[in-house]
């Protein structure tokens, strides 16, 4: 069982209390008048009831002009008139109501992107909200979400229109016994491609570059970093920042190198690992988030850069002429005060326990090629995969093609087991496994809660829009 | 299994297709595109099955599938249709074919066709051969459903279709009768043993040779009927 489910239904029944003062009133005994007495011996220590936390926002997603490049004027889309979208800070056990509001010329929805919630407020192409529509969405946050997330739009067929023109933005969500309480920094990682007078260059599908997008995925020559372009972020000798990393790009795969430092890798798409893991790259699939330890090894006053260095994602026909040429995407100051001593870390950050393989009752081959899974675009009246809520399976991602394809699931976190036969070195919870050209990836997963209907599909916008993506049907 | 590059040019109109055991008759369809034979393999006898692979043998080394993809017209020999090995195997397209270092300069290297799921055949489904055979479409770039038109846009044929690189000779072989095809298409799947053999890409320009693979480069998909006014019925 998935400890970090396991408390699930009881926080969805309770509306204001706490499991504790659920557990009370299910005791026998306390529906009469006459106070209860309870048996003689020592008595239990049980916590007083607690109320949860409500979080209560509204969304507005509609056209706006702003300046997104220095000297620029864009007409774009921002959720309440912001690139990104405002930060939605939240804590585990949280109830969320988002009260979402269309201002756009066209249908959209708000997926939150590898939260475990209702099928109904997942977001998904099966709930547009229409032109000047509203839609609240309802869920709470699962107790052992910790980690990051993000949000965007996902109409069917228009998703990397909408993100390309500014709707996307970050979700934290935190723990109450957060291990690591240290200065954050929050790098949102997208890309642009903008026309001299301003305006965003989306092409026609049908013109000899747009068939590139659609073939590689908009890549842009601008890259930002939450909203800015190179932007310079502070570090104290000796200091340990914690990054969360979340690669919001329509198709760019990032390999993230700070130079003269290397990365304590903590945690994946759903959180933390159990250890810290040191490495001097990390190569961050679309969609994907990770969690990283900066330790700021420099002497004062130095200076550091962000780099994305070269990954050859594409296939050979459309391969971009420039790709291979290493991009900055911050800088990292040293301010000249002192060091200050280095804090230490814990040597387990959080069980992450394993989903057990003996449990799997199906094996889902899923075969990937350019814009087709298993042969066939995306028929929202077609089923792909059907199964029953509390099955545990493995998924069998095989990408027959020279390109990468980053592949999400919506609504359930999984555990990757292996690729092409490797195990993978270390645990942790996804919602993206990128499959790098002509690789097989294998993940194991449980559908513990929340029958419906789930899109499983190619992070790289472009795909997704033309059809690659299917839907996993969950059975009560 | 060829010892030596073969260059083909590409550009200016002429592509240079290779002939390799042109022996086989062009037949027409007795079906028009798009009406394929089906091939239910819940309804099929295993002889029928079996009688199928032995006709699609028979195809597939008179065809000289062999030739490029491995093994000659030998069913015996090592590495048969299991794709490029050595880079011997490779075919320069492009200005540079005739002229070391002119581009643009592309590579192809033979597939493998055996069966095998990661490396080959082994994931795409006899309709997926069926239509990379009929149409010339990228085996994983074609849907797995029957196609209902040869023009790029018509139908459910891709609007940007991308094709096999040259020199696979699909413009001549699509040529074949249905149940030809059928026949390559279940002996690769079912008649061969998978090896397992990861060849890199094939290179190409960004339109897939979409810009190679006109009706006036390639002509027209059914042929036209007979006699044209360059034949004649024997009287």
């Amino acid at each position: 069982m998935n400890p970090r489910l396991s408390l699930l239904a009881v926080l969805a029944s309770s509306a204001s209390q706490g499991p504790h003062a659920l557990a009370a009133q299910d005791a026998p005994g306390l529906a009469g008048a006459t106070p209860v007495v309870p048996p003689s011996g020592p008595s239990l220590l049980t916590d007083p009831p607690t109320i949860r936390r409500t979080v209560e926002l509204t969304l507005t997603a509609a056209p706006t002009r702003l300046s997104l490049r220095p000297g620029d004027i864009t007409d774009a889309y921002a959720y309440n008139g912001q690139v990104p979208g405002p930060t939605l800070e939240l804590r585990e056990g949280d109830r969320v109501v988002v009260h979402f509001r269309n201002a756009l010329p066209e249908p959209s929805t708000i997926h939150w992107h590898g939260l475990h919630l209702p099928f109904t407020a997942d977001g998904s192409p099966f709930h547009p909200v229409a032109p000047g529509g509203q839609h609240d969405y309802v869920f709470t946050v699962q107790p052992g979400a910790a980690g990051t997330y993000w949000y965007h739009p996902h109409p069917h067929h228009r998703t990397g229109q909408q993100v390309a023109k500014g709707l996307y933005g970050a979700i934290i969500v935190r723990a109450a016994d957060d291990p690591l309480p240290l200065a954050e920094k929050l790098l949102i990682l997208s890309d642009n491609r903008f026309r001299p007078d301003g305006s965003f260059d989306l092409r026609d599908p049908h013109s000899s570059h747009g068939r590139s997008d659609a073939e590689n995925g908009r890549e842009g020559d601008v890259l930002f970093v939450s909203g800015a372009i190179r932007p310079t972020l502070t570090i104290r000798s000796g200091e340990v920042q914690r990054w969360r990393v979340i690669n919001a790009s329509a198709a760019r795969i990032y390999r993230l190198k700070l130079q003269g430092h290397t990365f304590l890798h903590i945690g994946n798409d759903g959180g933390l690992f159990e250890r810290a893991v040191e490495t001097g790259e990390i190569v961050l699939g679309v969609g994907e988030r990770v969690e990283l330890l900066v330790r700021g090894t420099g002497a004062p006053g130095a200076r550091s850069v962000l780099q994305t260095l070269p990954y050859d994602r594409y296939i050979p026909q459309t391969r971009p002429p420039d790709w291979n040429a290493p991009r900055d995407l911050l800088f990292l100051q040293y301010s000249t005060a002192p060091a200050v001593a280095p804090v230490a870390l814990p040597p387990v950050l959080r069980p992450v326990p394993a989903l057990d393989t003996a449990q799997a009752t199906a094996t889902r081959v899923m075969v990937l090629t350019q814009h087709l899974i298993n042969g066939k675009a995306m028929d929202m009246a077609r089923v792909d995969v059907s199964t029953t809520l509390g099955a545990t399976e493995i998924w069998e991602v095989e990408n027959l093609v020279g390109m990468d394809h980053p592949f999400h699931l919506h609504g359930f976190q999984f555990q990757v087991l292996d690729r092409d036969g490797v195990p993978e070195p270390y645990r942790s919870w996804k919602d993206v496994v990128n499959v790098p050209k002509h690789q097989t990836a294998r993940f194991i997963v449980r559908y513990d809660d929340h029958p419906g209907k789930w899109m499983f599909h190619c992070h790289i916008l472009d795909h997704e829009d033309h059809g690659m993506m299917g839907v996993l049907e969950v059975r009560p | 299994m060829r010892s030596s590059r073969a260059s083909f040019r590409y550009g200016g109109g002429l592509l240079a297709m290779l002939c390799m055991g042109c022996a086989a008759s062009s037949r027409r369809s007795e079906l028009p595109a798009g009406q394929a034979v089906q091939t239910d393999q819940s309804t099929q006898t295993v002889q029928a099955r079996r009688e199928q692979v032995l006709r699609g043998r028979v195809l597939t080394i008179n065809h000289a599938c062999g030739g490029c993809h491995g093994g000659g017209a030998n069913p015996a020999a090592e590495g048969y249709l299991a794709g490029m090995r050595s880079p011997e195997q490779e075919f320069l397209i492009g200005p540079c074919a005739t002229k070391p270092g002119a581009t643009p300069c592309f590579r192809t290297r033979p597939r493998n066709l055996t069966p095998d799921n990661a490396t080959g055949l082994g994931r795409f489904s006899e309709r997926q051969i069926f239509n990379s055979l009929r149409y010339g479409l990228r085996p994983g770039e074609t849907p797995d459903v029957e196609i209902t038109s040869s023009v790029p846009g018509q139908g459910n044929f891709p609007t940007s279709p991308k094709y096999l690189a040259p020199p696979m000779p699909w413009p001549e072989w699509r040529h074949m009768t249905d149940q030809e095809l059928w026949d390559i298409a279940v002996y690769l799947k079912h008649g061969v043993k998978p090896v397992r053999n990861k060849v890199p890409d094939s290179e190409g320009p960004p339109d897939f040779w979409v810009s190679e693979y006109t009706v006036e480069k390639i002509g027209p998909y059914p042929l036209p009927a007979f006699p044209t006014a360059r034949e004649r019925l024997p009287q």
